[in-house]
């Protein structure tokens, strides 16, 4: 019989072992393992990572995984989440749970030091869509050479307006390019002055006409977001701009967690 | 790596597949007219000629797509290829 994985969820302080009234991936129940003043929130699963072909299977373990580390957080308060599908194998000649306990032991100190930092705080989502359409028409009303090419196309004969446009379609694709790249400049100078961590993530094709020109995580104090709020507000009144504030999460994004 | 060809039938795939690839083309073409135009060494009349042989193309794949009804599948061709070379060069850019 080959020696199991520990499949792990997150880790938080604690010190008692006890199974969990919650079952993970696959149906497997769930206990907390414990060393150094941590708890590990586990469940056994074959020594590899879950795998499937079938993209629902796979969603629907991921919604699993994030149920758990949801209500871990609700009832540890401050968790190192693990990313989906982190296992913990046997390796020479040590059982999973030997290697778990070991890298308790080394890391105790870092991880309760990131405890501590996360204390209260929360990841939010925030993401600005624009409609071009929009911030193309208050552009236009300002651009001579958008509007000198306008002009130009309309009293020519039809394959030269043809090119024209094209040449026009051009210089309007550099001129939202550009406000979207000054725009993303202000937008997470603001948000950055209000949270305590950043990061930039891709942003999303979204559905036409609406475009996504930022996408970030913050990792901010949860009794304290009135500052990002008031920010994303004023952005939201701009004519043209919405936005799109989630929250709070498990602070997936701010950890490295496993090793 | 996946292009997502969305319909049931062979055929219409590969017939979305190639249009993809004539748009792609097509779009190369408009640039390289631009080029030209902006130039300065072509006539108007040369400029008209140009420009009317592109919107015939433009008609013509058009007219193809809207016959053969695969328009969604031309889309989700493109969609795919543009989505390849954005991780491309998300990964030259940044290797991590």
């Amino acid at each position: 019989m080959t020696a199991k994985g520990l499949y792990i969820y997150c880790v938080a302080k604690g010190d008692r072992e006890e199974p969990l009234d919650l079952c993970g991936i696959e149906g497997t129940s769930l206990w907390t393992l414990t060393d150094q003043g941590l708890v590990a929130i586990v469940q056994e699963c074959e020594p590899k990572p879950f795998a499937s072909a079938d993209q629902k299977v796979f969603a629907n373990w991921l919604l699993i995984h994030q149920n758990i580390v949801d209500l871990a957080w609700e009832r540890y308060e401050t968790i190192i989440p693990f990313g989906f599908d982190t296992v913990i194998l046997p390796t020479n000649g040590n059982s999973a749970r030997q290697n778990l306990n070991a890298w308790l032991e080394k890391e105790s100190a870092e991880v309760k030091r990131k405890l501590e930092y996360l204390k209260n705080k929360a990841e939010y989502g925030v993401q600005v869509l624009w409609d071009p359409n929009v911030i193309l028409s208050r552009i236009r009303e300002q651009d001579a050479e958008i509007q000198q090419s306008e002009k130009e196309t309309r009293s020519k004969p039809a394959g030269v307006a043809y090119l024209l446009q094209r040449k026009l379609e051009k210089l309007i694709r550099q001129r939202l390019e550009t406000a979207a790249d000054a725009n993303f400049k202000t937008f997470y100078q603001r948000i950055r002055e209000c949270v305590e961590n950043i990061h930039i993530e891709k942003v999303r094709k979204e559905d036409p006409p609406k475009q996504m020109i930022l996408n970030v995580s913050c990792l901010q104090n949860k009794e304290e977001i009135t500052a990002l709020g008031a920010v994303l507000e004023k952005i939201g009144q701009m004519p043209g701009f919405d936005v799109r504030f989630t929250g709070p999460w498990p602070p997936y994004s701010f950890v490295t967690a496993g090793g | 790596m996946k292009i997502e060809i969305d319909d049931k039938d062979l055929k219409h795939g590969l017939l979305g597949l190639v249009l993809a690839i004539i748009e792609v083309i097509r779009d190369t073409l408009r640039i390289q007219s631009l080029k030209r135009m902006e130039g300065g060494h072509l006539t108007e009349d040369q400029i008209d000629r140009l420009g009317l042989a592109l919107m015939e193309l433009d008609k013509v794949i058009e007219t193809i797509k809207e016959e053969q009804g695969v328009s969604e599948a031309v889309r989700s061709v493109r969609d795919g290829l543009d989505d390849l070379v954005d991780g491309m060069i998300g990964k030259l850019v940044d290797p991590h």
